[in-house]
């Protein structure tokens, strides 16, 4: 379904990636785990259209992704959550949703899909008329998420979700991650927190300073001595 | 004295802010600072009274095809004009610059087809100049007509933006441009509308001053600066805040005009600019 080829990123004389590929199949999630500045973000922003790579190819569908404008993607059925969220601050919470219905894609199904995100975050529901910028991380992070799901996705690009929010709020995000992956929609999913992701997704990469540098099967990674030496944090890891 | 002065200020503040409105909406959406858009105003104003003059058509329908003429002027410029700007500054922040020294170069180029074609004299037409009265004030016929154009006008604008899809997504590129390719949304056409839309509302402006107003075509530098001045003082971007400040500003200048002297109307505007700018940078409603 996704096919990224060879890909490179470069910032000036810093090379983000370097020659990266990744595949993944439809109705999969994948992890992209590595330490901060390892490329994670890179290799997603590319995928999702915001990064401009020098080289590689990036291929959905039989569709060359390099060669359409991001907000084409869209319309595709790419929905990428950037980090830091993306929404619209001065917006209230159904105008983020609202607009997340912009491609004509998801015009259709606009009450349905905003039904499922409502009962995926219950708490969008009550707050529907704040201004998203006033409203904390973790709920920002569900405005980001909830407004992705209304533009009608089959490929979720999600960064850092987790990154910022109080430990109980993770847990809440997760919880809802675990849940979209059973409506079967493909996820690549960008995470410092090895082992919350590990727990749902299918597969994962390990990518270090700009390189894959492992993949596998999510239970198989997790009791890998070098994945919980590197990601999980040495002898903490839990017997799962 | 002092209703006059209310009345009168109010409708001629009501024009002003229609004219601030204009400009609010092309910064806003477009970050494109606009100095030729008194120019855009009297074209318009120009255009009325050759159609009125010339062809024999009243003013009322003149506007009908002036509003969507401007809109239409409005996207050509954009796409001739601004687009390269726009692409050329990325995110660098230089489009502000550069849209500024662009349209100090169309400001005289209009300038200078306006003085070809329609020449240096001052120009004005007779419609409805017959008194009304209005709370035992006298207001000339055509001033109320303008008035109520800019209510109109102003009312529909403030709808669209707050109630309609079209008006939510000018709203999401104004407010968070960097998110809106998230959803699908091309920041460049958005742009492109919002600037269509505001040229729409200088031309509105210009034909609605036209209808009860002499002007040469020299004037357009005060037009652009007086919608500057409201817009600062409303709070760029703020559409609410340039209604509200361009009413301000239209019985301050009565005030001035009827109190103190005519000659100083220009001069309070400017005070009050400078004043805004100097205490109250984000604007008289601005956030902050």
């Amino acid at each position: 379904m996704l096919e990224v080829g060879n890909l490179t990123v470069r910032y000036g004389k810093h090379v983000a990636l370097d020659e990266v590929s990744i595949t993944v199949g439809a109705g999969e999630m994948v992890a992209i785990l590595g330490a901060n500045g390892a490329g994670k973000s890179s290799l997603l922003g590319s995928i999702g259209g915001r990064v401009r790579p020098e080289g590689g190819s990036i291929r959905y569908s039989e569709l060359d992704l390099l060669s359409l404008p991001q907000h084409e993607l869209v319309e595709r059925g790419i929905a990428l959550v950037p980090e830091g969220r993306g929404i619209f601050p001065g917006l209230s919470v159904s105008d983020n949703l609202a607009l997340g219905a912009f491609p004509a894609r998801a015009r259709a199904g606009v009450v349905s899909n905003r039904d499922e995100v409502l009962a995926l975050f219950p708490k969008l529901a009550e707050r529907r008329n704040q201004i998203a910028g006033t409203m904390s991380g973790g709920e920002q992070q569900m405005v980001a998420i909830g407004r992705a799901l209304m533009s009608a996705p089959e490929l979720l690009l999600l960064d850092e979700p987790s990154l910022g929010l109080a430990p109980i709020v993770v847990q809440e995000v997760f919880a809802a991650l675990a849940r979209i992956r059973t409506t079967g929609l493909t996820v690549v999913i960008v995470e410092q927190n090895a082992r919350a992701t590990l727990a749902i997704a299918d597969r994962a990469y390990l990518i270090q300073a700009g390189r894959i540098t492992g993949s596998g099967p999510a239970g198989t990674l997790r009791t890998d001595p070098a994945v919980v030496r590197a990601f999980l944090g040495g002898a903490a890891m839990e017997q799962t | 004295m002092l209703l006059t002065t209310l009345v009168l200020g109010l409708v001629l503040g009501g024009t002003y802010a229609l004219l601030a409105l204009g400009l609010t909406l092309q910064y806003g959406i477009a970050r494109i600072m606009n100095l030729a858009y008194g120019e855009i105003t009297l074209l318009a104003a120009f255009i009325l009274v050759f159609l009125f003059q010339g062809l024999g058509i009243p003013p009322l329908a003149a506007l009908v095809l002036i509003a969507p003429a401007g809109y239409g002027l409005g996207w050509l410029l954009y796409t001739v004009m601004m687009q390269p700007l726009v692409a050329r500054s990325g995110s660098s922040g230089r489009l502000d610059v550069d849209s500024i020294l662009a349209t100090f170069g169309l400001l005289f180029l209009i300038q200078g087809v306006l003085l070809v074609t329609f020449g240096a004299n001052f120009t004005s037409i007779s419609y409805l100049d017959r008194g009304i009265n209005i709370l035992g004030v006298s207001v000339a016929l055509n001033r109320l007509i303008a008035f109520a154009i800019c209510v109109v006008v102003g009312t529909v604008l403030v709808l669209v933006l707050a109630r309609t899809r079209w008006g939510l997504n000018l709203r999401a590129v104004a407010q968070t441009p960097a998110s809106a390719p998230l959803v699908g949304i091309d920041v460049n056409r958005v742009a492109r509308q919002g600037f269509a839309l505001g040229t729409a509302l200088a031309a509105v402006g210009g034909a609605s001053i036209a209808m009860y107003q002499t002007f040469s075509a020299t004037d357009g530098v005060v037009f652009t600066m007086k919608a500057l001045v409201i817009v600062i003082m409303g709070g760029v971007g703020n559409v609410g805040g340039a209604l509200l400040a361009g009413l301000a500003l239209g019985l301050v200048e009565t005030f001035v005009a009827t109190a103190i002297d005519p000659g100083l109307t220009l001069a309070a505007t400017f005070a009050i600019f400078l004043g805004v700018l100097l205490w109250r940078p984000q604007g008289l409603f601005g956030k902050g």
